[in-house]
C-alpha cells in the first residue's frame, strides 16, 4: 500500500503544491492537470456537442442571474418607489412570460435535436460491457465476429469510428461513462441499454461508474482509450491470442502459486487450465494500464499489494486477501505483470 | 360586499354550482396539458417497447396535439371573457365581493391556459424533432 | 337515489353583518365574562400534563423543533461526510459507514426535515392567518406529530448502531432488496410511517385551507400562504402515494420473496424508479411551494403595498403544481428509455421554468411597485433569490437530456440541487422564522446574530457548493466515499469542506438565537412589521384562543384596509366570542365564499393520539426484525385507540342543535355528509388512497409493457368464477352500505341495522372470494402471480378497515351515536366504500380480464 502512496504523493506533488491552495485562480492552473475525467477535456463527437451546448447555456445563465439579482437590488435598495404598477405589469409579462419562452424554446429545440446523436448506430464495432461489483466484464465483437475477444477494465476504441455499447448488469444497477468522449448510459440486470461513442482524439481517458452499485462504488472505474484504427487492429488482434507462457523463473513460481492458491476458479487466463468465470480476465492483463478496476497500476508492487490486500484498497470486495509470503507475492506478480 | 341574507346551510352546493364552470375552467387548462402528456408517453413508451408502427403513433399524436391545442386556447378565451379586463378595466380584483371572485377565477384560469398552451407546445416538440424510438 | 332532508336546523339571521351591528359597543361586563370562559376553554394542560396538548400553537411547535432537530443531525452527518471527502484517499470513516451517512443525510433531510417541516409551519401558522381558533382535526395533527416523532428517532436512530440503510434515498432495488441486514426495512417501514403521518397532515391542512377561513374571505382574497397550503397538500395526495405503493411492493419483496423487481424474475427494476420519482420530482416543489409562500407574505410587509400579480402567483403555484408531475423521467435520463420519451420529459422540465420565474417576476414586480425598507427577513429572502436563480439555471440546463447525460449522477448534480433547496427552501424559511418568531413566541430574534448567521451561511454555502459544479463537470460522481488524488478534484474538494463548516457556523449562530432565553425582552409590538394579514392579530402576550373573536373579512390585507377590525375582533364583537359550554369551538365557512354554515367543535387534549401513535409506530417497526406477533398485536391496539378517539370525541350528537354565534346568527352545531369537515377529509384522504391502488394497478400494466411475456405463456391465472363471486359480492356490500345510509336518514333504522349487519358480511364474502381464486398461484416464483396477489391483498386489507368501519357504525346506531339526526359517520363510511369498492372492481376486472384481453 505504502507504494502506492508514494506513486500518487509525486503525482500530487507535480500538479499541486503540498499546502492545497484555496484561490480559484490556482484552481484554474489546476485545470490543465489529471483531468483524464473531465466532461470539459473533450475528445468525442457526443462530448463536444454536449460541451458547446454547456458553454453556451454558461453565458446565457450567468446573464439572466446578473440581470435578475441586479433588477432585484435595483429596486429594493437603490430606486424604491421609482416605479408604478405599469412597469411592474410590464416585467411580470415580459420578465415572467415571454422572455423565459423565447430563451427556453430556442434551447429545447437545440437539445432536443442533439438527443439522437448518442443512438445513432456505430460503424461495425460491438463493444459489450457488463457491469459487476465492482468492476467490467468486457467483451469486443467487431463486425462479423462469432466469437468475442474477452478483457476486463478497459475499453480501448478506434479514433473516428462510432462504435456501439451493449451494456448490461450482474446484479446490480451500473452506469457506464466516459466523461471525455460523451454521456453516460445505465446497465441494468436483465435490461439491455446501448448507446454508441465516436472518439475525436486519440488519448488515454478515464472512466467511471456513475450509478451508486454499493460499498466500493468509489473504486469502479476504467481506463478508457482511443487508438488510431490501425493501431486499435493490432492491439484487438494481440488481445484475441492466449497469454504468454511464463517467461522467467519466477514467472513460473507465480504461475504456480496462481494454480496453487486456486486463482482459476474464479479468474480465465487463456491457454492455461484458469477457466474461472466469477472475476475479470487476466489474460493480458499484464498490457493493461489499471488494475483492480481503476484501483492501481499494473506495477510489480501494486500487483502484490493488491492480491495481499484486497479488502482494504477495495471494501467488501469479493477477491479475497491472500495471506502469501513475500517471495510468493512478488512470484505472483512477476507471473501477472508478464501476461502481456 | 352582497346583499345581506341567511347562509344556506347548503352553501357549498350551491356556490359550486355558481361557479362550477369557473373551477372547471381553472384546472381544464392544466388538465388537457396532463391528458396531452400522458397520451404522449404513454402510447409512445406502448409503441416503442412492442414494436408497432412509431410514424403513424407520431402523426396521430400530432393531430391529438392539434386538438389539445384547440382545447386550450377555447378555455382561455372563455376565461379571458370571464375576467372581464377590457369592460371592468379592473385588473386585480382584490375585493370580497362575489363578482371580484368570479373575475378572479377568470383571470386565474386565463393566465392558467397560457402555461398550458406553453406546456402543449413544448410536448409537442419532441414529436417533431426525434424520429423514432432510438 | 334522492336523499332525504336532515333534520338540522339550517343557519338563521344575518349574514353579512351590517356596519350598524359591528359598531354597536359590547358591553364590558359581558365582554369579560366570554374572555375569562374562553380563556379557560383554550387553556393549555398545566404542569406534566403539558405534551398532552393538542393545540395547533402547542403542536406546531414541537413539530418545528423536531424537525429542525432532525436537520441538525443530517447536517451533521454532511460534515462528517465533508471531512471524509477533503482529502484524497482518506479513511477517516469506512465505505459502509459514509454509505449509511449519505444514504441518512438524503433521506433525513427530505421526509423527516423538509416535508415535516412545511407541515409544521403550515400547523402553526395557518389558523393563525385565517383567524382561525385551530386546525379542525387537532388531535390529528398530534397523531401525525407523534408518529413522526417516533418513526423519526427509529430512522435516524438507526445511524448509531451501524444498522442505518446504505442504498441511498432513492432505493434503488436491486441493490437495496438484495441488502442484508435491516438497513432497507428500517428505511421502508420508517418512513412509510412518516408518509403516512405526512398524507393525514396534507388532509387536515387542506380542510383548513378549504372550510375554515373566516367569514367573507372569498377565494379571491385568501392569503396566498393558503393557496400554496392547497396546491401542495394536493400534490402531497397525489405524490405520496405512487411512493406507498412502492414501499408496499417493495416491503413484500424483501419480507415475502415476492419478485417485484427481480428481473430473474419477470421483475423489472425500472418499476421502483418510476413510482419513485413520480413521487421524487413533485416532492421537491413540495418542499419549494410552502417556502415560496412565507416570501409571498414576508414581501408585501417589506414593500409596504399589496402583492403585485395576486393571480399570478395563484397560476404559477397551480401551474408548477401540475406541470411537476410530468418531471420525473428527467431522474431518468440515462437509462436507456427511447429518445422521444425523454424528449416529452425534457420539455415539460423545461415549462415547469416558466411558472416558477413568474413567481420571482411578480415578487421583483411588488418590490419595485413598492417602498421596501429592509428588514432581516427580507436579507435573507434575497439571500434565497441569489441562490436559487442560480439553482434554476442549473436545473435548465439540466432539462435538457443530453447535457444531462454527461453531469447525472455528478457533484455538478450536488450543487444544483443544494442550490435548489437551499435559495428555494432553507433560506427562505429562515426568511420566515425571522419573520414569524414575533407571532409565534411573542419575543423578537437578534438582528446583530441574524446578520451574523447570515452571512456566514451565505458564504459558506457558496464556497461549499459553487465549486462542486466545476467538481462535477471535472467527473467526479456523487456518493463515492473517497477518490484517488490525480483526477485534479483534490482542491475543490477541500474547498467545499472548509465551506461546509462555515455553513455549520452559520447554523450554530442562528439555533443559538432561536434558544436562547430571551425572558427580559421588553414586550413587543402586536404588529412589530406592520404586516396586513390576520395573524398578527394575535394577542400580546399570548392567548391561547388565537383570536378574541372571529372577524368578518372583506379584504386581502384586512389589517391596512380593514383599520376598525383589530378593535372590534378584541372587543368580541365579531363571531364566536364565548365559550359557553367551556368547549372549545372553531367556525366552518364554505369553500368558495366562506359563508358561515357551521360551528365546529374542535378537540382537546388527551394522551390517546400518544398511545394510538405509539401503537402505530410498534405496527411499522416490529416488521423490521420479523417480529410478526408483537407487530399485529400492535396493529390491533392501535386501530382499538383509534376508534376509542373517534367514538369519543367525533360527530356526538350535541346538546342543541345549533346555537347564537353572535352578530345574529345561528348556526348548526353538527353536519353530516358534504357540509361536514369530517366528510371532506375522507374525501381528500380516499383520493390518495385511489392514487396508491392506481399506481399498483400502473405497476401491472408496466410490466405488460415492459416485458415481452407478461403474463408468461401457461401461467396459471386467478380462478375467474371466483373473481366474478367477489365483484358481485363487492357490489352487493356497497348498495347495502349505500342503502343503510338512506335507510338510516329516512328513519327506518331497523333496515339500516340490517343492512350494516348484511354489509360486512358481504364484504368479507368479496375478500374471501379474491383470496381464494389466487390462493393456488405461488407468488414467489414469478411476478405474474405476485402482483394478482399484492392487488388482493390491497383490497383485503382496505376490506378490513372497511368492515370496522360498518361495524362502528353499527354500534353507533345501537348505542345511540348515529340517528337519523346525527349521521356524519354512515355518510363517511359509504363514501369510503365508494372508493374501496371501484378498485375492488377494478381489481376483479384486471385479474378476471386480463388473462383473456393480454
Amino acid at each position: 500500500m505504502n507504494v502506492m502512496m508514494r506513486d500518487r504523493n509525486d503525482i500530487r506533488r507535480s500538479c499541486f503544491s503540498r499546502v492545497p491552495a484555496l484561490t480559484l485562480l490556482s484552481l484554474l492552473v489546476l485545470a490543465g492537470c489529471g483531468r483524464e475525467q473531465s466532461a470539459l477535456n473533450v475528445a468525442g463527437r457526443d462530448a463536444a456537442a454536449i460541451s458547446l451546448l454547456f458553454w453556451v447555456m454558461l453565458v446565457g445563465a450567468v446573464l439572466l442571474w446578473l440581470m435578475v439579482n441586479g433588477a432585484f437590488l435595483y429596486v429594493s435598495r437603490f430606486a424604491p418607489g421609482r416605479f408604478d404598477e405599469r412597469h411592474g405589469r410590464r416585467l411580470l409579462i415580459g420578465g415572467g412570460i415571454v422572455l423565459p419562452t423565447v430563451v427556453l424554446t430556442a434551447l429545447l429545440v437545440w437539445g432536443l435535436s442533439l438527443l439522437p446523436d448518442s443512438r445513432t448506430p456505430g460503424d461495425g464495432l460491438v463493444v459489450r460491457v457488463t457491469g459487476e461489483q465492482w468492476w467490467w466484464r468486457v467483451e469486443y465483437w467487431p463486425e462479423g465476429a462469432t466469437e468475442p475477444v474477452v478483457s476486463a477494465n478497459e475499453i480501448r476504441l478506434p479514433v473516428g469510428e462510432r462504435t456501439e455499447f451493449r451494456l448490461l448488469a450482474d446484479k446490480v444497477i451500473h452506469s457506464f461513462w466516459i466523461p471525455a468522449l460523451g454521456g453516460k448510459m445505465d446497465m441494468f440486470p436483465g435490461r439491455e441499454t446501448t448507446f454508441t461513442l465516436l472518439p475525436d482524439k486519440p488519448g488515454t481517458y478515464r472512466g467511471q461508474c456513475a450509478e451508486f452499485c454499493g460499498a466500493s462504488h468509489a473504486w469502479m472505474a476504467f481506463v478508457a482509450v482511443a487508438m488510431e484504427p490501425e493501431e486499435f487492429d493490432a492491439w484487438l488482434q494481440a488481445q484475441a491470442e492466449d497469454a504468454a507462457p511464463p517467461a522467467d523463473d519466477a514467472a513460473r513460481r507465480g504461475q504456480a502459486v496462481f494454480r496453487d492458491e486456486g486463482c482459476g476458479a474464479c479468474h480465465t487466463v487463456r491457454g492455461t487450465d484458469a477457466v474461472g468465470q466469477v472475476g475479470p480476465d487476466l489474460t493480458h492483463i499484464g498490457s493493461r494500464l489499471s488494475l483492480g478496476a481503476g484501483r492501481a497500476r499494473v506495477t510489480l508492487d501494486d500487483l502484490a499489494t493488491w492480491v495481499a490486500h484486497t479488502d482494504a484498497l477495495k471494501p467488501e470486495v469479493r477477491m479475497p486477501s491472500y495471506d502469501l509470503g513475500e517471495d510468493e507475492l512478488r512470484d505472483l506478480a512477476h507471473y501477472l505483470k508478464g501476461l502481456r | 360586499m352582497t346583499e345581506e341574507r341567511t347562509p344556506d346551510r347548503r352553501e357549498d352546493q350551491k356556490e359550486f354550482a355558481e361557479e362550477e364552470a369557473s373551477l372547471l375552467k381553472i384546472t381544464l387548462g392544466p388538465l388537457i396539458w396532463a391528458a396531452h402528456f400522458v397520451v404522449c408517453y404513454g402510447l409512445v413508451a406502448v409503441t416503442c417497447a412492442k414494436g408497432w408502427d412509431i410514424g403513424a403513433v407520431r402523426i396521430g399524436l400530432g393531430g391529438l396535439s392539434a386538438l389539445a391545442l384547440a382545447g386550450v386556447l377555447w378555455v382561455g378565451w372563455a376565461a379571458w371573457r370571464q375576467w372581464g379586463v377590457t369592460t371592468t378595466g379592473d385588473r386585480v380584483n382584490r375585493l370580497g365581493s362575489a363578482e371580484d371572485r368570479h373575475h378572479f377565477l377568470g383571470h386565474a384560469a386565463f393566465l392558467l391556459s397560457i402555461i398550458s398552451l406553453i406546456g402543449v407546445v413544448f410536448v409537442s416538440l419532441p414529436l417533431v424533432l426525434i424520429g423514432g424510438c432510438q | 337515489m334522492k336523499t332525504p332532508p336532515s333534520g338540522i336546523p339550517k343557519p338563521e339571521g344575518t349574514y353579512p353583518p351590517t356596519e350598524a351591528m359591528l359598531a354597536e359597543p359590547v358591553p364590558e361586563d359581558l365582554a369579560k365574562a366570554q374572555t375569562a370562559r374562553l380563556r379557560k376553554a383554550w387553556a393549555a394542560p398545566p404542569g406534566w400534563r403539558y405534551p398532552s396538548a393538542v393545540n395547533n400553537t402547542e403542536v406546531g411547535k414541537w413539530y418545528c423543533m423536531t424537525a429542525l432537530s432532525f436537520m441538525l443531525m443530517a447536517g451533521v452527518m454532511a460534515l462528517i461526510m465533508r471531512l471524509q471527502l477533503a482529502v484524497p484517499e482518506n479513511d477517516l470513516v469506512s465505505a459502509d459507514r459514509f454509505n449509511q451517512l449519505f444514504t441518512m443525510h438524503g433521506s433525513a433531510m427530505m421526509f423527516l426535515f423538509a416535508v415535516p417541516l412545511f407541515e409544521a409551519i403550515s400547523i402553526l401558522l395557518l389558523p393563525g392567518m385565517l383567524g382561525a381558533r385551530d386546525m379542525p382535526f387537532p388531535r390529528l395533527s398530534a397523531y401525525g406529530y407523534w408518529s413522526f416523532l417516533i418513526g423519526g428517532i427509529f430512522v435516524i436512530g438507526s445511524t448509531f448502531f451501524d444498522a442505518a440503510p446504505r442504498a441511498g434515498w432513492f432505493m434503488y432495488p436491486p441493490l437495496a432488496t438484495e441488502d442484508e441486514g435491516p438497513g432497507s426495512d428500517i428505511w421502508l417501514l420508517g418512513l412509510s410511517f412518516i408518509e403516512i403521518a405526512s398524507i393525514a397532515a396534507a388532509v387536515e391542512l387542506i380542510v383548513g385551507a378549504l372550510k375554515c377561513r373566516p367569514p367573507g374571505m372569498r377565494v379571491n382574497i385568501m392569503p396566498l400562504y393558503a393557496w400554496y397550503v392547497m396546491v401542495v397538500g394536493g400534490m402531497i395526495l397525489f405524490a405520496f402515494p405512487p411512493l406507498i405503493a412502492g414501499d408496499f411492493l417493495f416491503e413484500l419483496e424483501r419480507s415475502f420473496d415476492w419478485p417485484f423487481f427481480d428481473p430473474t424474475r419477470g421483475g423489472d427494476p425500472m418499476l421502483w424508479q418510476h413510482l419513485f420519482w413520480i413521487f421524487g420530482h413533485p416532492e421537491v416543489y413540495i418542499i419549494f411551494l410552502p417556502s415560496i409562500a412565507i416570501a409571498a407574505m414576508v414581501i408585501p410587509t417589506v414593500a409596504r403595498r399589496p402583492i403585485f400579480g395576486y393571480s399570478w402567483i395563484v397560476l404559477s403555484a397551480v401551474g408548477t403544481g401540475f406541470l411537476s408531475f410530468g418531471l420525473w423521467v428527467h431522474h431518468m435520463f440515462t437509462t436507456g428509455l427511447p429518445s422521444i420519451s425523454l424528449g416529452f420529459f425534457s420539455a415539460a422540465s423545461e415549462a415547469v421554468v416558466i411558472p416558477t420565474g413568474i413567481q420571482i417576476f411578480a415578487f421583483l414586480a411588488t418590490l419595485m411597485a413598492g417602498r421596501v425598507k429592509m428588514t432581516l427577513p427580507m436579507l435573507w429572502i434575497s439571500g434565497a433569490l441569489a441562490i436559487f436563480t442560480m439553482g434554476g439555471l442549473t436545473g435548465v440546463m439540466l432539462a435538457l437530456a443530453p447535457f444531462d447525460f454527461q453531469v447525472h449522477d455528478t457533484y455538478f448534480i450536488v450543487a444544483h440541487l443544494h442550490y435548489t433547496l437551499f435559495g428555494g427552501m432553507v433560506f427562505p424559511v429562515i426568511a420566515g422564522v425571522y419573520y414569524f418568531f414575533p407571532f409565534i413566541q411573542k419575543k423578537l430574534l437578534s438582528e446583530r446574530l441574524g446578520k451574523w448567521a447570515f452571512w456566514l451561511i451565505f458564504s459558506g454555502f457558496n464556497l461549499t457548493f459553487l465549486p462542486m459544479h466545476l467538481t462535477g463537470l471535472w467527473g467526479m460522481p456523487r456518493r463515492v466515499y473517497t477518490y484517488p488524488t490525480d483526477l485534479g478534484w483534490d482542491g475543490l474538494n477541500m474547498i467545499s469542506t472548509i465551506g461546509a463548516f462555515i455553513i455549520a457556523a452559520g447554523f450554530a449562530i442562528f439555533v443559538w438565537d432561536l434558544i436562547r432565553p430571551k425572558g427580559h425582552q421588553p414586550q413587543i409590538p402586536r404588529n412589530p412589521w406592520d404586516a396586513g394579514t390576520l395573524e398578527w392579530t394575535h394577542d400580546v402576550p399570548e392567548e391561547t384562543w388565537g383570536v378574541r373573536s372571529i372577524p368578518h373579512v372583506t379584504t386581502r390585507y384586512p389589517l391596512w384596509d380593514q383599520p376598525q377590525m383589530q378593535a372590534r375582533m378584541d372587543a368580541g364583537r365579531y363571531y364566536l366570542p364565548d365559550a359557553e359550554e367551556g368547549k372549545r369551538e372553531t367556525l366552518v365557512t364554505s369553500v368558495i365564499d366562506a359563508e358561515p354554515i357551521q360551528v365546529q367543535r374542535v378537540t382537546g387534549p388527551t394522551w390517546i393520539t400518544h398511545l394510538a401513535a405509539l401503537f402505530t409506530g410498534g405496527a411499522f417497526i416490529f416488521p423490521t426484525f420479523h417480529l410478526y406477533p408483537p407487530a399485529i398485536v400492535s396493529g390491533a391496539l392501535a386501530i382499538c385507540c383509534i376508534i376509542w378517539w373517534l367514538w369519543t370525541s367525533t360527530a356526538r350528537p350535541p346538546e342543541a342543535d345549533s346555537k347564537d354565534v353572535g352578530l345574529g346568527l345561528r348556526l348548526p352545531t353538527y353536519a353530516a355528509g358534504p357540509s361536514s369537515v369530517g366528510w371532506w377529509a375522507m374525501w381528500i384522504t380516499m383520493l390518495g388512497d385511489a392514487t396508491a391502488f392506481s399506481s399498483v394497478v400502473f405497476g401491472f400494466f408496466f410490466y405488460w409493457t415492459a416485458s415481452p411475456d407478461f403474463p408468461p405463456d401457461g401461467a396459471a391465472h386467478a380462478a375467474a368464477g371466483w373473481v366474478g363471486l367477489a365483484a358481485v359480492a363487492f357490489a352487493l356490500n356497497w348498495m347495502m352500505t349505500v342503502g343503510a345510509r338512506q335507510l338510516n336518514r329516512a328513519g327506518s333504522v331497523g333496515a339500516a341495522r340490517l343492512c350494516l349487519v348484511l354489509a360486512p358480511a358481504t364484504a368479507a364474502l368479496g375478500a374471501a372470494s379474491l383470496i381464494v381464486s389466487v390462493w393456488g398461484l405461488a407468488p414467489e416464483s414469478h411476478v405474474y402471480p405476485a402482483i394478482l396477489w399484492a392487488l388482493t391483498v390491497w383490497i383485503a386489507a382496505h376490506t378490513g378497515a372497511g368492515v370496522i368501519m360498518q361495524l362502528y357504525c353499527l354500534a353507533g346506531s345501537l348505542f345511540g351515536k348515529m340517528t337519523p339526526r346525527y349521521d356524519a359517520d354512515i355518510w363517511n363510511v359509504s363514501l369510503f366504500w365508494h372508493f374501496v369498492t371501484i378498485s375492488a372492481l377494478v381489481t376483479c376486472a384486471v385479474m378476471g380480464l386480463a388473462p383473456e384481453a393480454l
